[in-house]
This record gives C-alpha cells, structure tokens and sequence, in this order.
C-alpha cells in the first residue's frame, strides 16, 4: 500500500517499500509461475486459512466508489433508467463490492464480462427493451465543507457499454 | 536455549478452558446462519452464471485447489442436477451448519462443512465478497480445528462426547490472538499513514459512501467537530491494539471499546454481519477467563462437564 497508494509517509521511504514488495513477493512465491507446486501450495493454503488478502479496509483513505447506471431503451423511444438491484441490504453490500471490482480492474474485456452480466439480469426484468446502455461512473464525495455550501455527491463518466439485445440475446440461465 | 524454548511453549500453550471455544462456536453460528438467511433471496442472482465462473478461472490463476462452488457444479452437470437446484443446496447444507454450530450438534462435522462451503461461496462470489467473508473463513478455519466440542454443546451433553485433544484450547486460542493482533495492527498503521483519519475526512467519507450511508448526511454534518477525534481513536484503537490488548491492566477497557467500535459501524454503516463476526472474535480470543494460567483443565471423560 505504501508502495502504491497515496499515503503520508516521505517519497524515499516508498524505494523501500517497493522494495520489501518485492522481497515479500518472491518469499510468497508470487513471482513464480502460476503452476508451480509451490506457489499452487502457498496459495492454497492462504486462501483456505482467509489470510490471502490485506487487512486495510477504508485505508489509507476512503475511496469514492463507483456506480453503474442502465439506460434501457424501448422500440417505442421510450428511456428508462435502472441500477442493479437486489432484494436484500446484505447483498447491496456485495453488489457495492461487485462495482468496486468493475470499477477498478485495469482489464477492459473483464470489465465488459461483468458489466455485460449486470445488463442480461436488468434485461430479465424488463424483456422489452430492443437495447441497454451501461454507463460506468465514479463517484466524487463531497467534504463537509462543500457539503455544507450545498455540494452533493458527483458523477464522473468512466466508460459506457452499448449491448443489443435483439441481436444477442441472453440465455435463460445465465444471470 | 531451553528456557527460552520453556517459555514459548509456555506462550504458545497456556492452560485453557473451552469457554472461548463455546464463545467461538455459537457466535460462528449465528453469523453463518444469518449469513445464509440475509441472501436466501440473492443466492443465486449473486453465485450463478459468467460472474461465478469468471470469478473462478481467475482462482485457478492461484491455484487449483481452492474450493469453489465450480467443482460441484460441474459433478452436477454430469448427472444433468440443474445449477439453481445445487446452490440452493449448497445455500441449505450451509444453514444446517450454521444451525449445528449454534446448538452444538455435530459440532466438528458442522464445523468443517460451514468452513468449506462458505469458502466454496466467499470464493466463487470474489467479486462480490468483502472484508467479512474472509474474518468468517478466518473464525471457522480456526473453529475447525480447535478441540471440538465445548462443554456447552450438545455433543457433550446429549451425546457424552469429549474433546480428544484438550491441550490444544490454548494454542488455538493464542493462535485467534496473535492472527487478531496482526489484523488490527496492520488495518491502524494503514489508517495512519493516510491524512484522512486524522482530520476526520474519512469518517464523514466513510459515513455517507452508497451503500453505507444509512445516516442522514444532514444529521451527520451537526457532528463534524467529532469526526477528527473518531478518526484518531479509532486508529489508536486498531494500531495500539496488540499493545492495548496483551496488557492485563488495559486488556478489558480495550476489549469493550474495540467492541464499541463495531457496534458504532454495525449501526451507523449498517454493516452487521461485520461488525458481529469481528466482536465473536475479539470476545472468543481476549474475553476474561483467557489468561487465568491456573483455571482449571476440563475433564477428560464422560460425565465431568462440571469440571
């Protein structure tokens, strides 16, 4: 984190940690190849003992978040919008973690797999739609002191998603 | 050398009861049952389809062996079983643990099937798990192979069944303390090194983020003289925890404000099913009895569960 992320802490003393990165890498076998018995081990046993990943939530700051907007058009010319939905507040959460993910990940074709995924379940709810826009966009918090002079949160464009679902529809078990 | 070896064995082995165990084992069970009956309506909308077998070619980028809800599946296709049938099996093999733990049934049994299949669940949902599935897996790695079952249980009660190994309570009990120790240390040295947990910001952004806004951000604003003091407690509590906690004079004020600390973010984040899990851990690793060095061993045969 300290390595990557903006934190506090002076400029030299991210050489050093870039550093410890990459020593803690090598002794956690990450930097060898993805089928070695050794590092398949290691992974293995990390994930199934829960201690795969960091343990600094909301560090060092809180991010903003991202949220995913579906405009669903109809053959009449007709604009809906729509937001993934879920029945419970406990899957909200999951669903929030879900953008998080989509938001974050550098990978475009993983992004659209998951933004495309999102899109077939709202397409499920409304099956007369002829196509669905997806736009991704991060959310800006405001302080409390553009809070106070009357800022709300803001949107920032990231990426939007045009699917056509006349053409390619989706299958029935697929979410 | 060998009183230094004395004494860590003497660390890594105190005397213990089983209270902790019990302690650990009902407050597993109800976060796993309330887990499975918070996302009955979900189960599948969040574990079927591209998401979970994305989620899962990227596990095997880690490893083959990590249980996922894809190995099922797949056995369920040979025999043509459709996949919403198999998770809402999974989901109540899940329930039916979760249950087993509460009361004590079955406790070992219970114990290692919630373990596998909320990891088969946290880990084919990857992309929509959070910080609390991994302090379950966490809880029940630790419950699965602790000395199984607890005077409190069912299974020594009903079933007269004792733990085969009991010299073992206190190593995994210190084993849950140190894990506990690393995980708020490191969670307050990173808050630290972010500017935001001093001057408050990340409170009040921490507070009004969707979905964990569940505070009226005009309410929220009346307190904004109180966010930088939160902020700074609450990376005194996470970062001074292992020093906080170890000390016997310090232990119990920091135990109950750590606790606090989650009750806070259980209703003001509306995060639950987080905040209970971190309190069954902190309660089942540092509540008092843990270092009584001179309490007493619990008996080894049928028919002392008095001892």
């Amino acid at each position: 984190m300290v390595a990557e992320g903006p934190t506090i802490v002076p400029a030299w003393f991210k050489n050093i940690s870039q550093k410890a990165q990459t020593f803690f890498s090598i002794a956690l076998g990450k930097k060898l190849p993805p089928s070695n018995p050794t590092r398949e081990a290691l992974n293995t046993y990390a994930n199934v003992a829960g201690i795969e990943t960091g343990y600094g939530y909301f560090a060092p700051n809180v991010p903003g978040g991202y949220r995913l907007v579906f405009e669903l058009h109809y053959p009449d010319g007709r604009v809906e919008y729509a937001l993934p939905s879920v029945k419970s507040e406990a899957a909200g959460l999951r669903i929030a973690d879900l953008l998080e993910n989509i938001g974050r990940t550098p990978h475009d074709s993983m992004r659209e797999i998951l933004v495309k995924t999102l899109a077939q379940s709202v397409w499920r709810e409304h099956p007369d739609v002829e196509s669905i826009r997806a736009i991704l966009g991060s959310v800006t918090l405001p302080s409390v002191r553009e809070f106070e002079h009357g800022n709300r949160e803001s949107y920032e464009f990231l990426y939007a998603y045009d699917f056509s679902l006349m053409n390619q529809p989706a299958k029935p078990r697929d979410r | 050398m060998e009183t230094f070896r004395k004494r860590l064995l003497e660390f890594l082995f105190p005397p213990e009861t089983d209270h902790y165990l019990a302690i650990l084992r009902v407050g597993l069970g109800v976060e796993v049952t309330l887990y499975s009956l918070s996302l009955r309506n979900d189960w599948i909308y969040l574990l079927s389809g591209t998401v979970r077998q994305l989620a899962e070619a990227l596990l095997s980028l880690e490893s083959h062996f990590i249980p996922r809800l894809g190995w099922f599946t797949a056995l369920a296709g040979q025999v043509e079983v459709d996949e919403n049938r198999l998770l809402f099996a999974a989901w109540a093999f899940l329930l039916v643990a979760g249950c087993g733990l509460l009361i004590g049934l079955f406790s070992r049994v219970s114990a290692i099937v919630a373990w596998f299949l909320h990891l088969c669940t946290a880990k084919s949902g990857g992309f929509a798990s959070y910080g609390m599935d991994n302090f379950v897996t966490i809880g029940l790695f630790y419950l699965m192979l602790s000395p199984l079952p607890d005077r409190f249980s069912l299974d020594w009660r009903l079933r007269d069944l004792r733990a085969k190994d009991p010299q073992f309570l206190g190593f995994w009990r210190r084993v849950l303390q140190l894990h506990l120790c690393v995980v708020y240390f490191f969670s307050g040295l990173a808050k630290c090194l972010g500017s935001g947990w001093w001057n408050g910001s990340s409170v009040w952004r921490a507070l009004i983020r969707p979905p964990f806004n569940v505070i009226d951000p005009e309410i929220l604003v009346r307190w904004k003289n109180l966010f930088p003091l939160a902020g700074i407690l609450i990376c005194v509590l996470e970062f001074g925890y292992p020093f906080g906690i170890w000390s016997s004079r310090t232990r119990t004020i920091w135990l109950f404000s750590v606790c606090a600390m989650h009750v806070a973010i259980a209703v003001t984040m509306g995060m639950y099913l987080f905040s209970l899990v971190m309190i069954v851990l902190n309660l089942a690793a540092f509540a008092p009895g843990g270092f009584r060095a001179q309490r007493k061993q619990i008996g080894l045969q049928p028919g002392t569960a008095g001892a």
